[in-house]
């Protein structure tokens, strides 16, 4: 087995909030291992970027704090170093990419001062050095006439371009963790698709171990090599991605999944839809999280929280059905994944 | 740039042209003109009418705005109903003086108020950022001639430290450290009222700035916390208040007649007030342009430093400013 790079044991983090604490991630397990991809999907509001900015510990400027638990990486506690040391670990060994790039880039210095200052930072190089390693990184992300584009501000540049900038600047460094936080949400569909493959070609270049968060299982079928499906604050299910996909046990995990628009639904009626919304992290339900919109809530989910039942060799969901027989699923539909990696139900 | 600056004056001169317009219709709709002012108990109303006559002021309107302009385009500013005194002489030292009253209180409100503001934004809600609001909700509360007069007899009055009002005392005109002194009081009370507007712009702005995405960005790349306020953030954060110190030229030369008179400072703004009492047209008029002369440059200047700040702008495209 690969050695893991980054271990999340029984982690919460949350946020003071007029004086009560909000858990947006409720002692959450996960690990990565070196040049693995591990992707964190759930809808909106179920702690993923949370869970980045903890990793990161950036989390304590955005008001935030890790409350129990720890993240180990390379065998250290990051949770219990101060920011100094954060400092030399950020944009350095773990890097981060972010949701829009358009806004993630400051829009008064020109991308090749932005991609420069890691470097200059984390590998003492001289702004001329520094800068032609920039221009090197914009090439090696796939931007036409680096020499120009270095010299141009975020403004002049498209939202791939950005994204591809936001690339060279978690690059930069060679980072042996990066962690991507809806990196293609904010693109036209064409452009994710080749950000994507760049992360991918990327990686085999490098070895670095990927966390890409996500709430699209298509981008999630595409490049991760595990899946961690997290609901509210909490892990549902957890496996390699083809037992996340031929075999879907979760509830939760299984709506996700036949929420994909497939080519097939010509109505509105054929869209399926998890019923309701993700309950707010101070009004979390009794019992299992997920029941309120469980298809398959029993007693016992309104009572009590479940633990993960395992279900196969790398494969666990935290969900009562599996109390009973733990090898099989009783629930899977019938979910095939193409050759493209494309998803049908 | 030299397009974009080719334009912007010849709107301005429009714009002022307008201006002059306006201003002279107001001033001539006030009621009560200078024949009145000057109709003493003995004068005979005959006696008013021939001297009006000498002055010009029974031409219809447009033809005395006409006059007026003419001169102005020739370099003349006019002269005084009442004794004939040029304009310039009497205007042009008060200029200086308010320039030098308000500059002061102008340059230490920056001083002030932007670092303090930015550190601030960086403690929101600590004992330094509650400091700040209450000085700026006192600043805005309080009446600025009320404040002088208290300054006044506390700090000269009782205590006697620093003098009551004028800009020197008698006999030592242009001694530097007397007018020092004679500053400090009126420069309080003016910092004091635009402290409380500079202070809450610059925090709310840097505020607005430490929550951008890119600061964050800046922080992931394992930039020091210093360097994400000094070097990210504070540049973009100066992105508005530029906008606010172009808007603020104007108040240099007419923000202070009311803390002018309070503290008998023999500037602008009092003499607008004196002038405007005796109808004096030439020197309101003069003021009044001068005025917009300065509302037109500082919109210029801030347009002009929003594109060396902010690379989104670019001026000579036209429109985009």
């Amino acid at each position: 087995m690969a050695r893991k790079i980054l271990e999340v044991n029984e982690m919460s983090a949350g946020f003071f909030v007029n004086k009560e604490i909000l858990k947006a991630t409720d002692r959450i397990s996960f690990s990565v291992e070196e040049g693995q991809t591990l992707c964190i999907v759930g809808e909106s509001g179920s702690g993923k970027s949370v869970t980045s900015l903890a990793v990161m510990r950036i989390i304590d400027y955005a008001g935030g704090m890790i409350l129990e638990g720890d993240i180990k990486f390379n065998g250290e506690v990051l949770s219990e170093k101060d920011q100094d040391e954060m400092r030399s670990i950020r944009g350095n060994q773990i890097a981060m990419i972010f949701q829009d790039p358009m806004s993630s880039l400051n829009p008064v210095f020109t991308v090749g001062e932005q991609i420069a200052e890691s470097l200059r930072l984390h590998q003492r190089k001289s702004p001329k050095d520094a800068m032609k390693m920039a221009i090197d990184l914009l090439r090696e992300v796939g931007i036409p006439s680096p020499e120009v584009r270095a010299r141009q501000y975020p403004h002049e540049l498209s939202g791939g371009m950005c994204q591809r900038v936001v690339i060279a600047i978690a690059l930069a460094c060679r980072p042996e963790l990066l962690i991507a936080d809806e990196p293609t949400t904010a693109l036209d569909v064409t452009v994710q698709a080749q950000i994507l493959d760049l992360l991918q070609q990327l990686q085999r270049e490098t070895g670095m171990s990927i966390v890409l968060i996500t709430h699209d299982m298509g981008v999630a079928a595409e490049v991760a090599d595990r899946i961690v499906v997290m609901y509210a604050g909490g892990i549902m299910e957890e496996g390699s991605v083809e037992e996340i996909f031929s075999k879907p046990s979760h509830p939760y995990t299984v709506g996700l999944l036949k929420s994909i628009p497939g080519f097939e639904a010509k109505t509105e009626e054929d869209l399926y839809t998890i019923k309701g919304n993700i309950p707010r992290i101070n009004q979390l339900p009794g019992g299992c999280r997920f029941h309120p919109r469980c298809p398959h809530a029993m007693d016992i989910c309104r009572r009590e929280e479940p633990g993960f039942f395992q279900l196969g060799n790398d494969h666990k969901a935290a969900c009562w059905l599996f109390e009973e027989h733990s090898d099989e699923s009783p629930l899977s539909p019938r979910i095939n994944i193409g050759s493209q990696g494309e998803v049908t139900v | 740039m030299g397009e974009y600056l080719v334009r912007r004056i010849l709107q301005s001169v429009v714009v002022l042209f307008l201006i002059s317009v306006f201003t002279f219709g107001l001033i001539h709709a006030a009621p009560g003109g200078p024949t009145q002012i000057f109709l003493s108990p003995g004068l005979s109303v005959e006696a008013g009418k021939i001297k009006a006559h000498e002055l010009g002021l029974d031409q219809p309107i447009p033809v005395q705005y006409l006059q007026w302009m003419g001169n102005i385009l020739s370099g003349d500013l006019g002269s005084t109903f009442k004794n004939n005194i040029p304009v310039g002489d009497i205007l042009w030292p008060t200029v200086k003086n308010t320039l030098i009253l308000m500059g002061a209180a102008w340059i230490l409100t920056l001083i002030i108020a932007i670092p303090w503001g930015i550190y601030n934004s960086t403690k929101e809600y600590g004992l330094s950022d509650q400091t700040a609001s209450f000085i700026s909700y006192t600043g805005f509360a309080m009446p600025a001639f009320w404040f002088g007069i208290i300054l006044q007899s506390y700090f000269s009055l009782k205590l006697d430290w620093l003098p009551l009002s004028d800009m020197y005392t008698m006999g030592k005109e242009g001694n530097i450290s007397d007018l020092f002194m004679h500053l400090i009081l009126p420069v309080s009370v003016l910092s004091l009222g635009m402290l409380a507007g500079y202070l809450k712009y610059a925090r709310s702005s840097m505020l607005e700035v430490l929550e951008q995405d890119y600061i964050r960005t800046a922080r992931a790349k394992g930039v020091k916390e210093n360097k994400v306020v000094f070097r990210h953030a504070l540049r973009n954060a100066l992105i508005p208040l530029i906008t606010l110190f172009g808007l603020d030229l104007p108040i240099l030369v007419g923000g202070a007649a009311l803390t002018e008179a309070v503290f008998n400072w023999p500037g602008m703004g009092r003499l607008f007030v004196e002038m405007a009492n005796s109808r004096e047209y030439s020197v309101l008029m003069a003021i009044t342009l001068l005025g917009a002369v300065f509302v037109v440059v500082g919109n210029l200047i801030a347009d002009i430093l929003y594109a060396v700040v902010d690379p989104r702008v670019q001026l000579s495209k036209g429109g985009k400013s």
